[in-house]
């Protein structure tokens, strides 16, 4: 009669056992098949961007500043590329100074380099510091279709045919530089982030998922537990299968 | 005794340490570096003649051109050059490695006459901006597959600047004979 209440306890407690784990189990037995194969299933090439995993992993995503001149987003990528809205125009040494337009050229100012653009947004050609373009310039602006340079101690005239630059008799004060940048838009941002944003593969999260890290410490020691519960579930499964074998022999 | 020894060693440590990290850095110390600007390396050039300045356009064949010499996209819309009695000089940019290196080339009569590195920015393989090696661009043309016609002796570790050069002094001869073709 004892043996048969014992017999009935460890078939109940397996059950329970078996019910309360059984989707960590498949969960661990479908994470572990994919890790297992993952690079047949190139889940190492695959990255995630989401925000909400990006910061749930610490990442931060960089702000992305940039100058709205007529319709189009100038920017600095992040990666030491000049975009004109979506499209890489020119190596930029970051940050960007400042952007302009005068007679149907664009103008932006990187650390290191002015770049001459067309007005839909195709580079003309660049002009460098090996070009001559001071260290300290730190702003252009745009009046009575002349482009200024200003640095810190002079304003120069800068011809775009010539690639000339000749000291201006203009008060730099007098001048509307625009130097203050924005954050980029979002929708551009995303773009970005696809391209060249900080990502995660689905690997990692996987391998994170399936050991329980993806929750710290306590997604750990619940790992373990379930870890434990197998060995458990097996051994109780195991007195489940004698006990019967044994009825069947009675 | 002990004192001399050990102090002895300390010294020898000390000499060898810094010997070993000057020969580390050397290389790189003296690959990365603006060695002249454009408007110096042109003064050169010319002296004491005064160039004239010009601007080469891109057309559709031009931009094709270029992109299969160089074996990527070329980036804006002109290129400008200076030229005086059949001789032009050029300065263009190409990536070796990572890092664009500023290479300045001289045209003469359809032959280059002298390539010269302006600035390089890598950390490694600065040895292509060596006269010895440069010297054996000079009498250079353009094959019929907008090749050089002459072999060019690589460089043990500066394979890719290398072969920036290379491409960069065919870009420099095929943009000269586009000049040179177009009415003046």
């Amino acid at each position: 009669m004892k043996s048969s209440n014992s017999v009935k306890r460890n078939i109940i407690w397996h059950r329970r056992l078996g019910l309360s784990i059984f989707l960590l189990l498949i969960f661990l037995a479908i994470s572990g098949f994919a890790l297992n194969h993952s690079p047949a299933l190139k889940l190492n090439k695959i990255s995630l961007s989401n925000s909400w995993l990006l910061s749930w992993y610490g990442l931060e995503k960089p702000l992305i500043k940039g100058f709205k001149l007529d319709d189009k987003w100038l920017y600095e990528n992040g990666n030491n590329l000049l975009y004109v809205d979506r499209q890489a125009v020119a190596p930029c040494s970051p940050p960007l100074l400042s952007v302009a337009k005068s007679t149907n050229i664009l103008y932006a100012l990187c650390a290191d380099s002015l770049h001459l653009l067309t007005d839909n947004g195709q580079l003309l050609e660049s002009f460098s510091q090996l070009d001559e373009l001071p260290v300290n310039a730190r702003a252009i602006s745009a009046a009575d279709n002349s482009l200024y340079l200003i640095t810190d101690s002079a304003v120069l005239e800068f011809d775009p045919d010539s690639l000339a630059l000749q000291p201006a008799e203009i008060d730099s004060a007098s001048l509307n530089a625009l130097t203050a940048s924005l954050p980029v838009p979002e929708f551009l941002m995303q773009q970005l982030e696809e391209n060249t944003g900080p990502s995660i593969s689905l690997e990692t999260v996987i391998l994170d998922l399936h050991s329980g890290r993806f929750f710290g410490q306590f997604g750990v020691l619940i790992m373990d537990i379930v870890g434990l519960l197998i060995c458990i579930l097996s051994i109780t499964g195991l007195f489940a299968w004698i006990n019967r074998l044994r009825q069947i022999k009675q | 005794m002990f004192k001399n020894l050990f102090n002895n060693l300390f010294n020898k440590a000390i000499y060898t340490g810094l010997l070993t990290i000057t020969l580390l850095a050397s290389p790189q110390l003296s690959a990365r570096g603006v060695y002249q600007s454009g408007p110096d390396f042109i003064a050169e050039v010319f002296t004491p003649q005064q160039p004239e300045a010009g601007v080469l356009w891109f057309n559709d064949n031009i931009r094709e051109q270029a992109e299969k010499i160089l074996g990527h996209r070329v980036l804006g819309l002109r290129v400008r050059y200076h030229h005086s009695a059949g001789k032009s000089a050029w300065i263009l940019n190409e990536i070796g490695k990572e890092m664009p290196i500023t290479i300045g080339v001289v045209i003469d009569q359809g032959k280059i006459s002298s390539v010269k590195i302006l600035a390089y920015r890598e950390s490694r393989g600065g040895e292509v901006r060596y006269p010895a090696y440069m010297a054996q661009y000079q009498g250079a043309t353009l094959t019929d597959s907008y090749k050089l016609d002459k072999s060019i002796d690589g460089i043990t570790g500066a394979t890719l600047s290398v072969w920036a050069v290379n491409k960069v002094a065919a870009l420099a001869l095929y943009y000269h004979s586009q000049v040179a073709s177009q009415p003046q």
